[in-house]
């Protein structure tokens, strides 16, 4: 068992790890290049490679979607209530509550706990979180809504393609398959080095507050994803795809959005940085309860 | 149509992400040169090259048959570009590293890796290691009309490699964590590689065509003559034979263009080499393939 939870945590320390260093070292770090790279180009060939590969049934798929689907709403409901009580500006708060960080570290402990199977449905977990965050989570720090960008966004299209794949229980041609293979190498390394450059830059301010929106955040995320999982009826891989992806800490895309519109820039990255440390800590506890199963 | 499907799969991937690097530089995206060089250098490859002999286990004597054979490529590679150099009355500090270093990781390990799989890729990695280190202290040596082994030293993939033949003598078996973060790591080497040689063959122009084409020719021409010489000469088996042609008759390194640029020896028509060289190259890839599929 710990050289399963070892196997599983060690990429993303190290890959974290070898990021936070390279930005405390002050070593040229071109953000905008590598999240390009990331983004548009990495996770895009990761996500056709990984669902044209495997024979995930296009319903699962859709299922864990759905179970995804409902762990955002919940947290969006639970997390509104909370911050109306301790009456806490919703606008900036929100949104690190419900949207967890599923793409940089949901991604690679899902494929590394359960194998490309765990993968694909974390994939489907990163589409709804993904299109969640352009959406609802832009507009509530934007105050208006503008779904225009989410257009822009390579996601949505690479999704479609793969599904169209996956339903028709096609393969891509071998020159199609070997390109996405090779292209999506780059996804999950460079994602995981950003997030470590991030982690050493962003500056922490007000560490009560933060403390107390981190811990509601994971424990919240972690509560929802068991009961959703139960709800849903989902087993093995499934449920452990959503209870880790629902676990998740604040996605560094809030505090991106925070810092845009102002909307308490350094409060919103002290529950990026400190959700994320908490996050590594109790990262061998979660593991080893699901893969318990 | 068989060998043309299998063809694609090996080629495309090459031409694909080399074409992405060219379309990024086109539409003025954002690429840090250095800081790809960077990663690739200081993380990526050594991480391809403990990930690699992790998983396949070359003999003893495979290693020592493919080192042999490489260091009597390079060996010969040297010899007759000093000699056509001296008779042609051409600079040797200029043209001797161009000749000499093929492009034995950018393009030579994507096409070893799709042709023949991992057991391809661990022999093209030494190489290609071969190359690196020769490149670093010959190769710069040549331009920079001084030995300086202080690129050596800072080289990870130098002690990359003296883990990798230990790994090899003592037929260790290495913990999962240990596989998982070095293939993740190391994925990150073609992919980028690829995509910087396309932005830098964006940027590159040729100044004199008539001794470039020449000069790629001989490059070309030669590393193809010598890499089946050697293969016929060692008697070696298909695999390694193959690897030593594809290796050999790779187009010039983009290393050699920055050795030029840092001594100012002739970096322009160095340039000119290196586009010319990989254009050839690029057309000539899929009959090279034929030979040793």
């Amino acid at each position: 068992m710990l050289a399963d939870i070892a196997a599983v945590i060690a990429p993303i320390f190290i890959c974290a790890g070898i990021g936070f260093a390279w930005g405390r070292a002050n070593a040229p770090f071109n953000t905008e290049m590598v999240t390009n790279l990331a983004l548009n180009l990495g996770v895009p060939c990761l996500i056709f490679s990984t669902l044209t590969k495997l024979e995930v049934p296009p319903e699962a798929f859709a299922t864990v979607a759905g179970a995804y689907v409902a762990v955002v709403a919940a947290n969006f409901a639970i997390g509104f209530v909370a911050l109306r009580l301790a009456g806490l500006e919703w606008n900036a708060f929100l949104p690190p509550l419900v949207f967890a960080n599923n793409g940089n570290m949901g991604l690679p402990l899902c494929l590394f706990a359960f194998g490309d199977q765990g993968l694909a449905f974390a994939i489907s977990v990163f589409v709804i979180s993904s299109v969640g965050t352009f959406t609802i989570g832009l507009s509530t720090f934007a105050g208006s809504f503008a779904p225009k960008v989410l257009l822009k966004n390579p996601l949505l299209y690479v999704v479609a393609l793969a599904l169209v794949f996956m339903i028709g229980a096609f393969k891509p041609p071998a020159w199609l398959a070997n390109t996405t293979a090779i292209v999506g190498g780059l996804g999950i390394p460079m994602m995981l080095i950003s997030l470590g450059v991030a982690m050493s830059r962003i500056k922490v301010a007000s560490l009560k507050r933060s403390l107390a929106l981190s811990l509601l955040r994971l424990g919240m995320g972690l509560a929802l994803g068991i009961v959703i999982a139960w709800a849903f009826g989902l087993t093995g891989v499934a449920r452990g795809v959503i209870i880790l992806q629902a676990a998740m800490p604040t996605a560094v895309n809030n505090y991106l959005f925070a810092q845009r519109y102002d909307r308490r820039p350094g409060e919103v990255a002290g529950m990026v940085v400190i959700s994320t440390a908490i996050s590594f800590a109790t990262l061998p506890i979660l593991l080893w309860f699901v893969l318990q199963g | 149509m068989e060998l043309a499907t299998q063809l694609a799969a090996i080629v495309a991937p090459v031409f694909i992400c080399a074409g992405i690097g060219l379309a990024w530089a086109r539409v003025g995206a954002v690429f840090d040169a250095r800081v790809v060089t960077s990663l690739v250098y200081n993380v990526g490859a050594p991480c391809l090259i403990l990930a690699t002999f992790a998983k396949v286990k070359l003999s003893t004597a495979a290693l020592a048959e493919m080192t042999i054979a490489g260091l009597l490529c390079y060996a010969i590679f040297a010899t007759i570009a000093w000699s056509v150099l001296k008779a042609s009355r051409l600079s040797i500090p200029a043209y001797m590293p161009s000749l000499m270093f093929p492009l034995t990781g950018a393009m030579g390990l994507p096409v070893c890796y799709f042709a023949f799989g991992n057991e391809g890729l661990a022999l093209a990695l030494v190489y290609f290691t071969l190359g690196t280190i020769g490149t670093f202290t010959v190769g710069a040596a040549i331009a920079a009309g001084r030995v300086t082994l202080g690129f050596l030293v800072k080289q990870p993939a130098i002690y990359a490699v003296a883990f990798a033949v230990i790994m090899i003598e003592t037929d260790a078996t290495m913990p999962t964590w240990f596989v998982n973060t070095t293939t993740l790591l190391g994925g990150i080497v073609i992919p980028a590689q690829l995509i910087a040689l396309g932005v830098s063959l964006a940027a590159l122009r040729v100044a004199s065509l008539r001794r470039s084409v020449a000069l790629s020719l001989l490059r070309l021409s030669m590393g193809f003559a010598v890499g089946w010489a050697i293969g016929e000469a060692l008697a070696l088996s298909a695999l390694p034979r193959a690897i030593v042609l594809l290796q050999s008759a790779m187009p010039v390194a983009i290393s050699n263009y920055l050795f030029a640029q840092l001594y100012n020896c002739e970096p322009v028509e160095v340039a000119g080499m290196v586009l010319i060289s990989t254009t050839i190259s690029f057309f000539m890839l899929p009959f090279l393939l034929i030979m040793v599929l």
